[in-house]
């Protein structure tokens, strides 16, 4: 408790709602009722089945979408749904990479396209100089060898984190990660979640991570939301929720393979006491038990 | 306050279910009629002449079912164009118009502007003939799918297969295209949200910053030309992929009969057509 007082809320939500192409035929209905409150230097996972509104969420938080209809979104102690809120220096706090991101590559070459950001943010030549050679050394693209190269002749993986830098060249308090992994390589995901991991562990970056993956949630995070149908229906600690397999079907979602092996040796008899959410966890665990 | 919301601003191509009469005749009908009232359009130049093709289209919305302020606010993205074209017809066109038949009368003159009976008619005309093709046009794609409007072009044109007109694909390159319409500007709607994230700001120029908005737009425009081209690809290798091979001995799964209500329909729109062209000078105004 000592910590959660320490804490300061950097993005809070409460009882959110929104309708999509709200007034045309095309009316959809995207939240009915989302509270969401995140401090900073936490990491958190929000997931839930495709079409439950996990990128509505997101989007609410860096102020694409600004809440008009029912609901409070508080972004660093400022209410998003006055209109004289200055967004730009929302977006640099909050940083956001979609699905996807290497389609929003336009610049020729791989530097000029991270210095975008920093450009915007009136940076001088220098300064922004630096921080594209740190932002690229951060998602692991070795700055002499890949600043002049033709961005569109990257490969898939190379162009992702080219688009990941563009975003962490803000130098965001928070990034949001919205199913940013989804079609990279097995080997360019781990290494990229490694990277983000340590970015969050020591550079203390807030991290949000929106992923179909239970394993890679698992490995990531500290904390889950369970979105469904437009609303928050779980919330807890990473393992806590992993704990409750049932209840996560419902909502259409699995747990880490890992865990669900545990939950049936626990089945069966085997005296597991916590719930393993990675392989190395598992393994410790199996040899106390075998040993003792 | 920013919007992302492009799909709010496409009315044309997007295909509404129903069960009207303008969505149960034959897409070669439609089509048909589209044609005949557009070439009256181009003919009619005067007040009441307009007033009444006006009242057509609108009519043939409303028993479509399909919302009026839904089509209406297709014109949204054009107005600021609509609006700087019509001042400039209105102002600077001077006596150079005259209205069939009637004297030209100046309302209004003060160094090169000058506004007559001429240039007014002249842009409240254009902006009629314009609501007029958006509505028939809104109103063909909101009521026939995409590849029903294929079908019936092919249909329509296959009669002039024999002088080698290549129907199918032509019909096929119009299906394309306008099924990408909604595609494209769901794309640009996510690139725009995620260089807005990356410290870009849309809007915000003003009208008159031609340069600045022109340097924004590179940072949607080639990342969207990007995806086309890579949606293409994808699009042919799908095609291939599954041997498609158009035009010649394919069936259709479903196939269009001309009811005698769509020769009715047709049989109506031509005489009207031919009255409103033969007496288009009978006009008083």
């Amino acid at each position: 408790m000592n910590d959660a007082r320490q804490a300061r809320p950097i993005i809070q939500v409460n009882d959110l709602h929104h309708v999509y192409l709200r007034g045309t035929p095309l009316e959809t209905v995207a939240l009915k009722g989302v509270t969401i409150e995140i401090c900073a230097g936490e990491s958190v996972g929000i997931i839930g089945r495709t079409g439950a509104g996990k990128s509505t969420i997101v989007q609410h938080f860096n102020g694409l979408i600004r809440p008009r209809q029912a609901g409070k979104v508080i972004i660093d102690g400022q209410d998003m749904s006055d209109p004289s809120v200055k967004v730009k220096a929302i977006r640099e706090k909050i940083g956001l990479v979609f699905q996807h991101p290497e389609q929003q590559l336009f610049e020729r070459l791989v530097g000029d396209d991270i210095a975008f950001g920093p450009k915007k943010l009136g940076l001088l030549r220098e300064e922004r100089r630096e921080r594209v050679m740190w932002e690229m050394e951060m998602v692991g693209l070795d700055f002499e060898r890949f600043k002049d190269r033709f961005t569109f002749s990257l490969s898939g993986g190379e162009m992702r984190k080219v688009a990941i830098a563009g975003v962490l060249a803000l130098h965001p308090k928070v990034l949001i990660l919205d199913e940013s992994t989804t079609g990279v390589d097995p080997r360019g995901r781990k290494d990229l979640l490694a990277r983000l991991l340590d970015l969050h562990q020591h550079q203390g970056i807030t991290l949000i991570f929106v992923s179909p993956n239970m394993e890679e949630v698992a490995s990531m995070v500290d904390r889950v939301y369970v979105v469904d149908d437009g609303r928050t229906v779980m919330s807890g600690p990473t393992r806590e929720i992993f704990n409750r397999p049932e209840e996560l079907r419902q909502y259409g979602l699995g747990v880490p393979q890992v865990t669900t092996v545990a939950h049936r040796l626990r089945e069966r008899g085997l005296p597991i006491s916590r719930i393993p959410l990675t392989v190395a966890e598992a393994e410790e665990d199996i040899w106390k038990i075998l040993n003792s | 306050m920013e919007d992302f919301e492009f799909l709010r601003n496409v009315t044309i191509g997007q295909y509404f279910a129903g069960d009207s009469i303008v969505h149960r005749i034959d897409p070669r009908t439609k089509i048909t009629v589209l044609m005949i009232l557009a070439i009256v359009n181009g003919f009619i130049t005067s007040y009441t002449g307009n007033a009444i093709i006006m009242a057509i289209c609108t009519v043939y919305v409303i028993v479509s079912g399909i919302s009026l302020w839904f089509i209406l606010s297709g014109v949204k993205p054009a107005l600021p164009i609509i609006i700087i074209y019509s001042l400039m017809q209105l102002l600077f066109f001077g006596e150079a118009y005259a209205p069939y038949g009637l004297a030209t009368k100046v309302y209004f003159e003060w160094g090169i502007v000058t506004i007559s009976n001429g240039s007014l008619q002249l842009v409240v005309v254009t902006l009629l003939r314009f609501l007029e093709i958006l509505f028939l046009a809104s109103l063909l794609t909101a009521t026939t799918t995409t590849t029903d409007i294929a079908h019936g072009v092919e249909g329509m044109l296959k009669p002039f297969q024999r002088i080698g007109v290549p129907a199918h694909e032509i019909s096929l390159i119009g299906t394309i295209a306008l099924r990408f319409v909604p595609i494209f500007a769901e794309q640009l709607e996510i690139i725009m949200k995620a260089q807005a994230s990356r410290g870009a700001d849309f809007g915000g120029g003003g009208i008159f910053q031609f340069v600045k908005t022109t340097r924004q737009m590179v940072t949607l425009i080639v990342p969207l030309f990007v995806d086309a081209f890579r949606r293409a690809e994808d699009l042919i290798l799908a095609m291939e992929a599954r041997c498609y091979v158009g035009g010649k001995g394919r069936t259709h799964m479903s196939r269009f009969r001309m009811l005698s209500a769509d020769y009715i329909i047709m049989g109506a729109n031509l005489v009207f057509a031919v009255l409103i062209l033969v007496f288009r000078n009978a006009f008083p105004v």
